[in-house]
């Protein structure tokens, strides 16, 4: 029985003592893998120590941060932006084509035309006022100043004046660059009476917004400007050196939020000779109403009437043409935001003109207009017009005009 | 030498007149107040949180337009020449803003001048272009993407500019400032805590935008945003795109399309009927949408909008 005791106890201590034997070797490979496990750590942790040294240093190389961290970008503070100091630059691109029926071979009629390309450039001159600049180039190796002017902001009683060669302030439409009007062309009141493209002209003039306790806005403006028109203006004589002084009142009123109301009046004293009497006096009234739909819709209804008295001598007047008298010329657009790329519009013109021909049949041009206009982007839109006249002559004149306005670099627009 | 009398005699009848007689409503100038105008209504509602009753603020760019493309009018010129304050987005995203302060005629309101705070500064950029840009790439913008507004956390920032800009050209009313400043912050801070947790369950989910003017949200949220709706920045949708678009959403499983309330929702509801998605309203501007009213309930809205939709 004792035998039989040890034996049984020796086979249980062989039994226990193997499977301890197995345990330990199990633990033995667990702890050999947490070993390296703990010596990995180990390294990484060694790894981003170092690395928080380093960033550590960079910190402390630096200048105290503020509680608003200083901007990354654009550039450190005490970098020097490259062009930093350069003026914005901008190139618009007006490429046109016009299809009529008339045989004479006019500008841009029956093909593809560059009708200019504009330069613009402008910059802050000093912290009082900024210089702005357009020069633009044609298909015919024409280089034209169009604008070259100082805006000096903040004089006293809060004025804004500008010198140089500039787009007068009379109206609405004859302020406006041409690839920011409606239309392919200017309405015919402004062709017949200032120019093809309207005016640019030598001068100063002062703004400044009337401070009334009132809901409405009131900005006037005077200024003198040398005599003359635009290209194939007939309002004024062509002598440069007699000076036409000028005057634009606009008024402005919040209807609501998404409705406005401007009304305004420009009034230009002209010479049309060199003599010191001012022969021509331009009267205008515009008025503009906008409603907005929605962000991507908007209807505007704009209108100018322009009245033109001439008192001028028989002097040189060859018969053929009589430019005395009173004359007046208007037109009304209507223009339709569809969407942001689509928009549409009608125009009509009415216009007597100074220069028509005592025997021409009728005595003022009618002009019906209608066009489509698609933004592909923000800087490239193409439009198409169709144009009604009817001539002074008596003649019909139809035109379809095609039109691509592209801009590259910066170009910003004044505000009207 | 009459006709010029005349020109001047009418001129001054007609000014009278205008100004006299078309008027009907009395405007009342707010006394002894800092007058302010902001860019953009969350600018405004920051400023009032700050200012409070020392303030009076106005706004250019209503909210419910894409605030890129808005026409300042002539009373926003007319705010600016009696404001001693103005409040801008800096970088490139308003295009208008200087033409606007030079209409004004206010040097000391221009862009880095006494009187104008920079919303963006102390903002960490995102977006920034690291390659010589072009418009073949779209409307993109130089200094990086200026839709930082949509990140609560930026607000701090900007609380921070306008009460340094407030304390310098107010002094006396700095402490006043500082502790409605502190007060804002405090509250911000409450309400980010409470928008990380109800949106917790979006983050490393991934969204589709229509521009992209998401990027700071989904930053806050840990969210991805690759593809826009947009094939760049302000080219609109072409077919192809969304034949591109649909395949994307279906192969990485995306729930939500977002987008503002101002963008033409045709695209985004063409791609939801192909791929089921479901078009999310992220307001841009405080107020675009009714309840969306001051900053709090402009994120509040933001973030529910979002977590509802990745649920």
């Amino acid at each position: 029985m004792r035998i039989l005791f040890v034996i049984v106890l020796f086979i249980s201590c062989f039994i226990a003592n193997t499977a301890f034997a197995d345990d330990v070797s199990e633990l033995k490979e667990q702890i050999k893998t947490l070993t390296n496990a703990v010596k990995e750590l180990k390294d990484t942790v060694e790894v981003q120590q170092k690395e928080i040294n380093s960033l550590k240093e960079t910190q402390n190389a630096k200048p105290p941060v503020s509680v608003v961290q200083p901007a990354a970008q654009p550039a450190a503070a005490n970098t020097i932006l490259p062009g930093k100091f350069t003026p914005e630059i901008g190139a618009v691109a007006d490429i046109a084509t016009r299809f009529e029926k008339s045989k004479f071979d006019t500008e841009n009629a029956n093909r593809v035309q560059v009708r200019e390309l504009e330069l613009v450039l402008g910059s802050n001159v000093d912290p009082y006022s900024r210089l702005d600049a357009t020069v633009a180039f044609t298909e015919e190796s024409k280089v034209d100043l169009e604008e070259a002017y100082l805006t000096r902001f903040g004089l006293p009683f809060d004025i804004t004046a500008r010198i140089g060669r500039f787009k007068p302030k009379i109206g609405k439409m004859l302020p406006v660059h041409r690839d920011s009007i409606d239309t392919v062309d200017e309405p015919l009141v402004i062709q017949h009476y200032f120019g093809e493209e309207g005016m640019n002209k030598s001068g100063v003039d002062f703004t400044k917004i009337i401070d009334l306790p009132l809901p409405s806005v009131h900005q006037v403006t005077f200024g003198v400007i040398e005599g003359g028109n635009g290209e194939g203006g007939t309002a004024f004589g062509s002598a440069v050196r007699r000076p036409t002084p000028y005057g634009h009142l606009k008024n402005y009123w919040d209807i609501t939020d998404v409705t406005n109301f401007e009304l305004g009046i420009s009034d230009a004293l002209g010479s049309n000779d060199k003599d010191k009497s001012f022969e021509s006096n331009v009267l205008g009234l515009d008025a503009t109403l906008r409603h907005t739909l929605n962000p991507n819709q908007e209807v505007k209804l704009q209108g100018e009437t322009y009245y033109l008295h001439r008192k001028e001598s028989l002097d040189g007047l060859d018969g053929t043409t009589d430019p005395r008298g009173n004359f007046w010329g208007s037109y009304g657009l209507l223009d339709f935001r569809l969407s942001s790329l689509w928009g549409t519009g009608f125009r009509f013109d009415y216009v007597e003109p100074v220069d028509r021909l005592l025997s021409d049949p009728n005595k003022a041009e009618i002009g019906y207009s209608e066009y489509l206009t698609f933004y592909q982007s923000e800087f490239a839109r193409w439009r198409i017009q169709y144009s009604h006249i009817d001539r002074t002559t008596g003649e019909n004149d139809n035109r379809v005009f095609l039109q691509g306005t592209f801009a590259i670099g910066e170009h910003k627009h004044k505000l009207q | 030498m009459s006709r010029i009398k005349y020109f001047l005699v009418s001129s001054i009848i007609a000014m009278v007149f205008f100004c006299g007689v078309l008027n009907l409503t009395p405007c009342y100038a707010a006394e002894n107040k800092l007058k302010v105008v902001a860019t953009q209504t969350m600018f405004a509602e920051i400023v009032k949180e700050i200012g409070k009753d020392k303030v009076d603020v106005k706004y250019v760019a209503p909210p419910k337009f894409n605030v890129h493309f808005i026409q300042p009018k002539p009373t926003d010129v007319r705010n600016i020449t009696k404001a001693d304050l103005y409040v801008d987005a800096g970088l490139d995203l308003e295009a208008w803003s200087d033409s606007l302060l030079e209409a004004a005629g206010r040097p000391e309101l221009f862009r880095g001048r006494e009187r104008n705070v920079d919303m963006s500064k102390g903002i960490r950029l995102l977006d920034v272009p690291d390659h010589q840009l072009s418009r073949a790439e779209g409307d993109i913008h130089l200094f990086g993407n200026p839709h930082y507004n949509l990140n609560p956390e930026n607000s701090k920032n900007m609380a921070e500019n306008v009460l340094a800009k407030l304390k310098s050209i107010d002094p006396a009313n700095a402490a006043y400032y500082e502790t409605n400043e502190k007060t804002f912050i405090s509250r911000l801070d409450e309400k980010i805590a409470e928008w990380k947790t109800i949106c917790a369950q979006c983050r490393g989910q991934e969204i589709l935008s229509y521009h992209k003017d998401i990027a700071y949200f989904a930053d806050f949220l840990g969210l991805k945003a690759e593809q826009y709706i947009e094939p760049k920045p302000g080219i609109p949708p072409t077919p192809k795109h969304l034949e591109f678009l649909e395949e994307y959403v279906k192969t990485n499983h995306i729930k939500a399309i977002v987008m503002p309330t101002y963008y033409p929702k045709d695209a985004a509801e063409k791609l939801v009927q192909r791929v089921g998605a479901k078009v999310v309203t992220i307001c841009q501007n405080v107020g675009e949408i009714t309840g969306t009213e001051d900053i709090f309930s402009f994120f509040d809205y933001n973030f529910k909008q979002i977590s509802e939709a990745l649920k």
